[in-house]
């Protein structure tokens, strides 16, 4: 019930968004495509009906016995019993109410009774699944799309204005890591190749062995970075079908829906990364990206001192920001607005939100710095103060809340030396205890561990006597914990464990 | 072990030899008030035992062996018309007056009968033409199911399933047991030799000791963490419901008592988590890799267990 709300509510929101932004024929497309959702059967089936249908679906579709009987009209098929009749075909009802005997005509009405009709659809369900997946994949896309449009006020205008955002964003990118880490004249393409190949086999072994999409990101973006700083790019698309391939080998069969939300977001990822770092996007953009390049090599030539004069009439239509820094005169009436100018290239400027990230990173770096060598003694005196409230447990009036706190007390400390044994009894424990410990020290273990539940668990009133020897259970851990261990394990159990507390 | 269960369990050793485990598990439902379903292959001694527990008890027992045409009245009884005194007598059916009784192969029962089984079992008393009858007590059934042959049955629906307290299997007998079966019985049955060696007062006296077992809110806040993991398990379809909590309250109590205590530790939660849950947890159609043994298993080891509960808390490194 809840989710058809929710989903005719968005769906709703989003062809209201749509149809106020668009002024064009490729808005209107997705618009289509928005209203045309809830008729598209599986996405109803996901997104648009309610849940409790499909459940109920399930449970009764594992047996369903169907029991019919047709009943004969009262006067048309039945007549007068006379000798001879099968007693079978007696209609015993209406005999009763018409007290006398009455057969039924027609054989239809005979033993129809029992038939049963058993329906099982095992499939079903899976077949379900795999075209809510779908549906989830399509509508996604669709939700994708509106988002950029939404988002990218250009690309309400055209692609191209799309396209020529994506390039601009990629261009600035480009600029800052070409200006960065500038390309040596001399730079001989084979190494560049030679790494490259490594990393991607490095990128497929750590992929096959680690099983871990995170990883195939990290080294993907090596990758990418390696053939933006050699500026040898491999086209966009072998680099998207290298990450798919990656990451798709890493899918778990049968997929999960979140594999799949992870799966399709490292593909974004991937997509982003190639289409912001490497010019050209597809067989259109190439041309233009073949200008960029070989402004980007004018570009290093400039910073390495070379300055070439542009060439004449070599002009860039490209989208500028009018509310930039220099013009601010303009800034007041056209806020916020992005037109076409055809301006000379003159030189590439960063956009100025870097500075604000610089500064913020700036600033965390320094609280980081001025609070990173106290961190230590807070923390350890904070747990020394924590550790002296403990032991006042020790000792409390209620001898059962004692007995607690000291076992308890002895089980953290032998786990912190020999951790292993997560989650078990208390009771259980004795049975996997360390070598060693000295002789009888389980058996001790052991009945404090009952102790310990009788303490815990139940109303009993616990004796002084049992506290005690739960006590000395403590002192015995304690020093052979000390003698058995090495110095790092002494330090982190003094500091760390405040043993000697 | 108290000196009295000791005995009723030594009683039904004497036919069923190498099944203590599940005879402790019977008993300990017994004492919790809660009926048994016992899923497993014929011949392995079903009937066996629940005799044995029944003369051993001292318990008035009758077997039924549902088919698909065994109707409610043949449960709860009904009137006839006797013509000579003109009125409508009742006659009592198969669960009146009994104390234990052992439903054969209850998923060949049709879903009426089984309607009325279980309602019965539940509000221990059964309606018949206006008259309510109360049922014996202490009332206990020991369904059984088999695995095998399911051809022309009707499954328990999972709502009925969770009316019983515990889902036991009695499993195969090992070469001993069953050697030790065969010699006993080369010329006599040892059904003959089983005594009756707690009355049905007493136990009801120790039902309602069971009763008063303590509980301590540590055990009821492991309990809802079980159950709350079990519900948010990523193969679970659906997991144990309140009612199981509470039989799992109720079952783990019985186990307190029958191991001698009166008050309830996180070990005994963990012994019969398994049988509690296992009939009432339904895996989703894509875990087909695992099984509710396994999740359940994985369900006690992800769940901090109540005697550690909140020790580690900033503590690890």
């Amino acid at each position: 019930m809840k989710k058809r709300w929710f989903g005719y509510g968005a769906w709703l929101l989003l062809a209201a968004c749509l149809y106020f932004f668009e002024n064009n024929t490729g808005t209107r497309v997705v618009l289509l495509c928005t209203l045309l959702l809830p008729f598209v059967p599986p996405v109803r089936r996901a997104f648009f009906s309610p849940d409790e249908s499909r459940k109920d679906e399930t449970r009764e579709s594992l047996t369903v016995r169907t029991f019919e009987r047709r009943e004969p009209e009262d006067s048309g098929d039945v007549r007068r019993y006379v000798p001879g009749d099968s007693v079978r075909r007696i209609h015993w009802k209406l005999s009763a109410k018409k007290d006398e005997l009455l057969v039924r005509e027609t054989a239809a009405g005979e033993a129809v009774c029992g038939q049963e009709k058993n329906v099982t659809r095992v499939d079903a369900g899976r077949k379900r699944k795999v075209s809510r997946q779908l549906a989830a994949a399509f509508a996604a896309g669709i939700l994708l799309c509106a988002l950029l449009l939404l988002l990218i006020p250009e690309a309400r205008h055209s692609m191209q204005g799309l396209l020529n955002r994506v390039f601009s964003a990629s261009e600035a990118v480009n600029s800052y890591v070409y200006s960065r880490f500038a390309v040596p004249e001399n730079q001989s393409v084979l190494p560049a190749a030679i790494l490259l190949l490594c990393a991607c086999m490095l990128l497929l072994g750590i992929t096959l062995v680690l099983g871990s999409r995170l990883t195939a990101l990290g080294i993907m973006a090596v990758c990418v970075l390696f053939q933006v700083y050699f500026g040898l790019a491999f086209p966009s698309w072998v680099n998207i079908l290298l990450g798919i391939l990656f990451a798709g080998w890493n899918l778990r069969r049968p997929v999960r829906r979140k594999e799949l939300a992870a799966f399709g977001a490292f593909i974004l990822l991937v997509t982003l990364m190639t289409v912001i770092f490497l010019p050209g996007v597809n067989a259109d953009t190439e041309a233009a990206s073949e200008k960029v390049r070989d402004r980007l090599t004018q570009m290093a030539e400039q910073i390495t001192g070379t300055v070439p004069e542009s060439p004449a009439g070599e002009t860039e239509t490209r989208h500028i920001h009018t509310r930039s820094l220099e013009n601010g005169d303009r800034e007041a009436e056209t806020e916020q607005e992005f037109r076409l100018v055809t301006v000379e290239e003159e030189q590439i400027s960063m956009p100025h939100w870097i500075n604000w990230v610089k500064m913020i990173l700036l600033l965390l770096l320094s609280v980081l710095v001025v609070a990173l060598p106290f961190t230590p003694f807070l923390l350890l005196n904070a747990r020394k103060k924590k550790a002296r409230e403990n032991r006042k447990a020790f000792v409390s009036e209620n001898v059962s809340e004692g007995i607690r706190a000291i076992f308890g007390q002895i089980v953290v400390w032998l786990e912190t030396v020999h951790p292993g044994a997560e989650n078990l009894l208390f009771r259980d424990r004795a049975g996997v205890l360390p070598e060693d410990l000295p002789e009888g020290y389980a058996e001790r273990f052991a009945r404090c561990a009952a102790d310990f539940e009788e303490a815990t668990y139940s109303l009993h009133p616990m004796p002084e006597e049992k506290r005690r020897e739960v006590m000395d259970l403590l002192k015995e851990t304690e020093t052979a914990l000390w003698n058995h261990s090495n110095r790092r394990q002494r330090f982190y159990l003094k500091y760390w464990m405040c043993l000697h507390e | 072990m108290r000196e009295q269960l000791e005995n009723v369990i030594a009683e039904v050793e004497k036919v069923i030899a190498g099944k203590r485990k599940v005879i402790e598990k019977i008993l300990t439902a017994l004492l919790a008030e809660g009926h048994i379903l016992l899923d497993d292959v014929p011949g392995v001694g079903k009937t066996t035992l629940a005799v044995a527990l029944s003369r051993a008890v001292g318990l008035s027992f009758r077997r039924v062996q549902f088919t698909p045409d065994v109707l409610p009245s043949d449960l709860m009884g009904f009137s006839v018309y006797n013509r000579e005194s003109g009125t409508f007598v009742y006659q009592p059916g198969a669960l009146i007056g009994t104390n234990l009784l052992l439903g054969d192969e209850i998923n060949r029962a049709s879903s009426k009968t089984q309607s009325a089984l279980l309602e019965a079992m539940e509000e221990r008393q059964v309606t018949v033409d206006g008259q309510t009858y109360s049922l014996a007590s202490p009332f206990l059934v020991i369904a059984t199911e088999n695995s095998v042959g399911t051809a022309g049955t009707q499954f328990l629906p999972y709502a009925q399933m969770d009316r019983f307290l515990v889902r036991l299997s009695l499993g195969y007998p090992d070469y001993e047991a069953q050697m030790k079966m065969l010699r006993d019985r080369r010329e006599r049955n040892p059904m003959e030799e089983v005594c009756c060696v707690l009355t049905r007062e007493e136990l009801q006296e120790l039902q309602r000791e069971v009763r008063s077992v303590t509980v301590k809110d540590a055990i009821l806040d492991y309990v809802t963490r079980l159950t709350m993991a079990s519900r948010e398990h990523e193969a679970v379809e659906v997991g144990v419901s309140p009612r199981g909590a509470l039989f799992m309250v109720r079952m783990a109590k019985a186990k307190a008592f029958l191991e001698g205590r009166d008050y309830v530790t996180g070990g005994d939660v963990q012994t019969v988590f398994g049988d509690v849950c296992a009939h009432r947890v339904l895996l989703k159609e894509s875990a087909e890799e695992t099984s509710v043994g396994r999740v359940l298993d994985e369900l006690l080891k992800k769940t901090e267990n109540p005697d550690r509960h909140g020790l580690f808390a900033g503590m690890k490194k």
